[in-house]
């Protein structure tokens, strides 16, 4: 048995009481700051996977159990917003990457767009425009014919995307501006949105719309209020923000791999916590006091821990200042992200992935309708799987020094196609054995999932070296503008989600879950999708072949973008000018 | 050095570039392309034009493609043919938003009366009579919100028990009484030889409201129903909120009575299976009564025309499916007859629950059979008890064997 290295511990310990306010030579980071980052990722983490009980999407149970929205809406309403969004789109890449420091000029005509955009989508939902139409035309019976839609509805929800997007996208100028230099480009949101998410969290519970008996108007309404529910962000900030907390790349994963993993057991017990709460209450998941009690207490509560830790996490881009920083035009930002090659693969992966979309989450299917899990079992087993994953996180710097990304990522596509193959087989074939099924998805599922995170981590990184590469080759990260690339394969993307909700409509799945209670429709709600998903994750090897990026590019990139910030920082200087958010690493 | 340690140290490598200050912007890293930044592009119009071209067309065919994908049909048939004779199946009927009753019977088609206004009433539904309906797929109808009656035709000679799954308006079901293999008791529908109990609409007690007098509405259109402590509540559940399976019926189908809005049902003794999820989801349904005698009809007008009547499943009872009386917290008392030999997993989920620390709904499961007996003889499904919170966990609910029957 290894003996435990009493000197090496006590060298640790003193490392990191020497270390605790002034980071070791070398290195960035003090050791408070991991500290820091335990308690301000870990309920920022926390926070936002509790939000995810609440969204305007099929797999929210809240939106299926109470509001009974047809399944195939999702898919229209997500058309009817699609032309808008490519336009939009144009005019958000801007603003952000050019961190909201736009020209006087730009800045106004920007604002009066977006002001125009939300008075259209006020007036469609003060008037219905479907009226200026003759109600026989081809046109208003095509709309009629919609699932879950009518003319009215429709006007109302294309209506209401005009008014989000000029709503989000002036709040996007006027707070980068004023809290980006002083909060860094990652967590300045969290200081804009915090309040008027947690009252919209309460809201969303409260507010009696499900109660709307007509379809038509439930959907309208609904995507209203998710729509100004979504004003509001509340993602996963902090943890963003450790990617770049570090110039150095063995910090940058010593910082995810240990404070950021740590923090996660926030997430773990929150998870176990809400279930069991949930599992008290008399109608336990389908009990609406879920969503006016449960989750928005505990997502308050959450929101004002990360509040409290958010500012003692520093972010560390080499960067010149803010003033100081390349502007990027529009075009050159097109053809910049263009230019990347990993960013190409990337997306390639992410279009192959688009094969399961519109698929339903099929493990809390399992665990509902096939297990019938809730309260303290149901948490013991998620917490078990989820579990499964920690461990091995620990020993990704190891894995990282070992691996290639581009074998980690591949072996992580290859472990997904054939975990979910036996899930696929399990359920065809012994899915009336409920024992064994079960016991054959769970093994399964804590295989992979033991099996995801050291990839996870490596592909979290490769974003980040991706990031840095696009702003050794533009002088920006570009990370707005490389939404260009959906342009391409969002048309893609749009179509091919269609095809598995009409497969599943096809099966028996629309507005109401309760169909999974009979057998043989559950089965091929499941199992249908998943194997189309086994395809997708086959495919999605082929792009990482290309992937020839390595830590020596890295850390040489990392060199040019630290002399540039050193460089354009002293000229600066030299000219007497003011700077203000530069960091030279 | 092995290509382990090769690998390892190209991770460690500090790089060092000496990287002039004018160059700071131009520099290219070796195996990496060069920067391009505040640079013109070469061919710079020309990539642009490609650009947008590329956008436009890619966006036009994803919405042309995505609009065609979701528009359906109102009416959408498949072809049968069984070698003789070519009829049709009625796989998908997607409401315009207006429609509240259908008929199936032939190939139909949709138009719109131009001169018309009133979208209630604008459509005109177009039958092809050479074309003949002869079935109709499950989920043909799933979800609709708005049909209120289905008319079946004579030739209907199949319809797929899911077929109206959640119709949530739906009140009657009428079947040409030509129709060889169907027919309806008061708009229920039944197989022709009236063995088989094939669908309860799920607004059945609206119709039956209007029939019998109890329908009130408020002012927004819903029904609204006279309270428990009224002097005509008692009248109102006989009438609407009770329903007697005609003594005829030996199957209780798929589906039956899911989503019924009834608080007590008559079953007649000679009632053999209950199919997978018969009495799905009836929060209000207390009472289940089996009877002896025979009654063609559905209404209750008292037990004394039902013969003998007693508590609970009915002796000669054989099949109970998968999740038959699930999520019926109403209920309290639950006999499993002798004859039963089969009862499907999950048959009795949360019928039980805990209310003020105190176990509410059906409390025990009262088997005629005695343990052993049960054990050896019956078939069973997973979870086929239902289960409540235990000290934090699930326990499955106690079951008295070689009970007797408790009587009225």
């Amino acid at each position: 048995m290894a003996k435990l290295d009493l000197g090496k511990v006590k060298a640790l310990f003193t490392e990191i009481k020497d270390h605790w306010d002034t980071p070791a030579p070398g290195k960035y980071v003090p050791y408070k700051e991991y500290k820091d980052v335990v308690f301000a990722v870990g309920s920022n983490y926390a926070g936002s996977k509790v939000l995810e009980y609440i969204s305007f999407a099929s797999a929210c149970y809240l939106i299926m159990h109470h509001y009974k929205l047809p399944y195939l809406t999702f898919s229209v309403i997500s058309i009817l917003n699609m032309p808008l969004g490519y336009i939009s789109a144009l005019m958000w890449w801007f603003v952000c990457d050019n961190l909201g420091f736009l020209p006087k000029k730009t800045e106004r005509k920007f604002y009066f767009v977006y002001g125009l955009m939300a008075l259209f989508g006020i007036s469609t939902i003060l008037f219905d425009y479907s009226r200026l139409f003759d109600p026989t035309s081809s046109f208003i019976t095509y709309l009629n014919g919609l699932e879950g839609m009518n003319a009215t509805a429709c006007f109302k929800t294309f209506g209401t995307h005009f008014l989000y997007t000029g709503w989000v996208g002036a709040r996007n100028i006027f707070w980068r501006k004023k809290l980006l230099p002083k909060y860094g480009r990652y967590k300045y949101s969290l200081y804009c949105d915090v309040v008027p998410k947690c009252i919209m969290v309460f809201l969303i519970g409260w507010l009696p719309v499900y109660n709307i008996p007509d379809v038509a108007t439930r959907v309208w309404v609904a995507n209203l209020m998710f729509a100004t529910y979504n004003v509001f962000g509340f993602a996963n900030n902090m943890e963003i923000c450790t990617k770049s907390i570090s110039p150095n790349l063995q910090e940058r994963i010593y910082v995810r791999s240990y404070p950021v993993k740590i923090s996660h057991f926030f997430h773990t017990i929150v998870g176990i916590i809400i279930p069991a709460v949930i599992g008290a209450l008399r109608y336990e998941w389908a009990d609406i006091n879920v969503y006016r009690y449960v989750i928005p207490i505990t997502f308050t509560v959450l929101a004002g821990f990360t509040m409290a830790f958010a500012g003692k996490i520093k972010e560390r881009i080499p960067q010149p200042p803010v003033e100081k920083k390349v502007q990027i035009k529009f075009w050159d930002g097109m053809f910049g992200v263009l230019k990347n090659k990993y960013l190409l693969i990337k997306n390639v992966v992410a279009l192959i992935d688009s094969l399961g979309n519109g698929m339903l989450p099929f493990v809390t299917i399992i665990y509902f309708y096939t297990f019938r899990l809730s309260g303290l079992p149901y948490s013991l087993i998620t917490i078990l799987i989820s579990f499964a994953g920690t461990p091995p996180d620990f020993l990704s710097p190891y894995f990282l020094k070992r691996f290639s990304y581009k074998q980690i990522m591949i072996f992580y596509q290859l472990t997904r196609a054939v975990g979910y193959a036996i899930i696929a087989a399990a359920m065809w074939f012994c899915g009336d054995n409920l024992t064994l099924c079960g016991t054959i998805c769970i093994v399964v599922m804590f295989f992979m999932e033991m099996t995801k995170t050291v990839p996870t981590t490596a592909g979290h990184d490769m974003d980040v070296r991706i990031g840095d590469y696009q702003m050794y080759l533009s002088g920006e990260r570009l990370e707005s503008f490389a939404g260009v690339f959906s342009w391409f394969t969002g048309p893609i993307v749009s179509f091919v989600g269609l095809l598995i909700p009409l497969m599943l409509l096809a099966y028996g799945f629309n507005s109401n879950w309760d169909v999974l209670f009979i057998d043989a429709s559950r089965r091929s709600i499941i199992v249908i999708p998943i194997i189309v998903d086994v395809i997708g994750f086959t495919l999605m090897t082929l792009p990482y072949l290309f992937w020839d990026y390595d830590s020596k590019k890295q850390n040489m990139v990392m060199e040019v973008l630290k002399r540039r910030a050193q460089v354009t920082e002293k000229k600066a200087k030299e000219a007497g000018e003011t700077v203000s958010g530069g960091y030279l690493g | 050095m092995s290509k382990k340690e090769i690998k390892i140290n190209n991770q460690n490598i500090e790089a060092h570039l000496d990287i002039p200050e004018d160059e700071i912007w131009t520099y290219r890293v070796e195996g990496l392309a060069a920067p391009h930044i505040n640079k013109p592009y070469k061919y710079y119009t020309f990539k642009k034009i490609v650009f947008a071209l590329v956008i436009i067309v890619a966006i036009s065919l994803s919405m042309y493609f995505s609009v065609r994908t979701v528009q359906k049909d109102t009416f959408e048939y498949k072809e049968i043919t069984d070698g003789t004779e070519v009829t049709y199946e009625l796989s998908k009927y997607s409401n315009t938003g207006y429609m509240t009753v259908l008929d199936i019977d032939y190939v139909s088609t949709l138009s719109y009366d131009r001169e018309n206004p009133d979208v209630n009433t604008n459509f005109i539904v177009d039958k092809d009579e050479s074309k003949k309906v002869s079935s109709v797929r499950a989920y043909a109808l799933n979800c609709d919100e708005k049909i209120q009656v289905i008319n079946i035709g004579a030739g209907v000679t199949n319809v797929d028990p899911k077929a109206f799954y959640s119709c949530w308006a739906l009140q009657r079901i009428e079947v040409d009484e030509n129709n060889p293999n169907y027919c309806d008791i008061d708009g229920v529908l039944y197989s022709k030889d009236m063995k088989t109990l094939i669908c309860v609409p799920c607004d059945h007690d609206t119709y039956r409201a209007e029939k019998y007098g109890h329908a009130e509405y408020d002012e927004n259109g819903f029904r609204i129903e006279p309270a428990e402590d009224s002097e005509n509540f008692a009248q109102y559940k006989k009438d609407v909120l009770t329903y007697v399976i005609p003594s005829s019926v030996e199957t209780i189908g798929q589906l039956a009575f899911n989503y019924a809005n009834m608080t007590d049902v008559y079953i007649p003794e000679g009632v053999k299976t209950i199919e997978t999820l018969g009495f799905f989801e009836i929060p209000r349904l207390a009472g289940i009564y089996t009877y002896k005698g025979e009654y063609a009809d559905t209404h209750f007008t008292g037990e004394e025309a039902l013969g003998e009547v007693y508590l609970s499943l009915p002796e000669g009872l054989e099949y109970i499916g998968s999740d038959c009386f699930s999520y019926n917290q109403a209920m309290t008392y639950v006999y499993i007859p002798e004859s039963v030999t089969f009862i499907g997993h999950h048959a009795f989920w949360d019928t039980c629950y805990k209310q003020d620390g105190e176990l509410k709904g059906v409390t025990v499961i009262n088997i005629a059979r005695s343990e052993d007996d049960f054990k050896a003889n019956v078939k069973t499904g997973d979870s086929w008890r239902p289960s409540y919170d235990y000290m934090l966990f699930k326990k499955s609910l106690d079951v008295n064997y070689s009970a007797q029957r408790e009587t009225k």
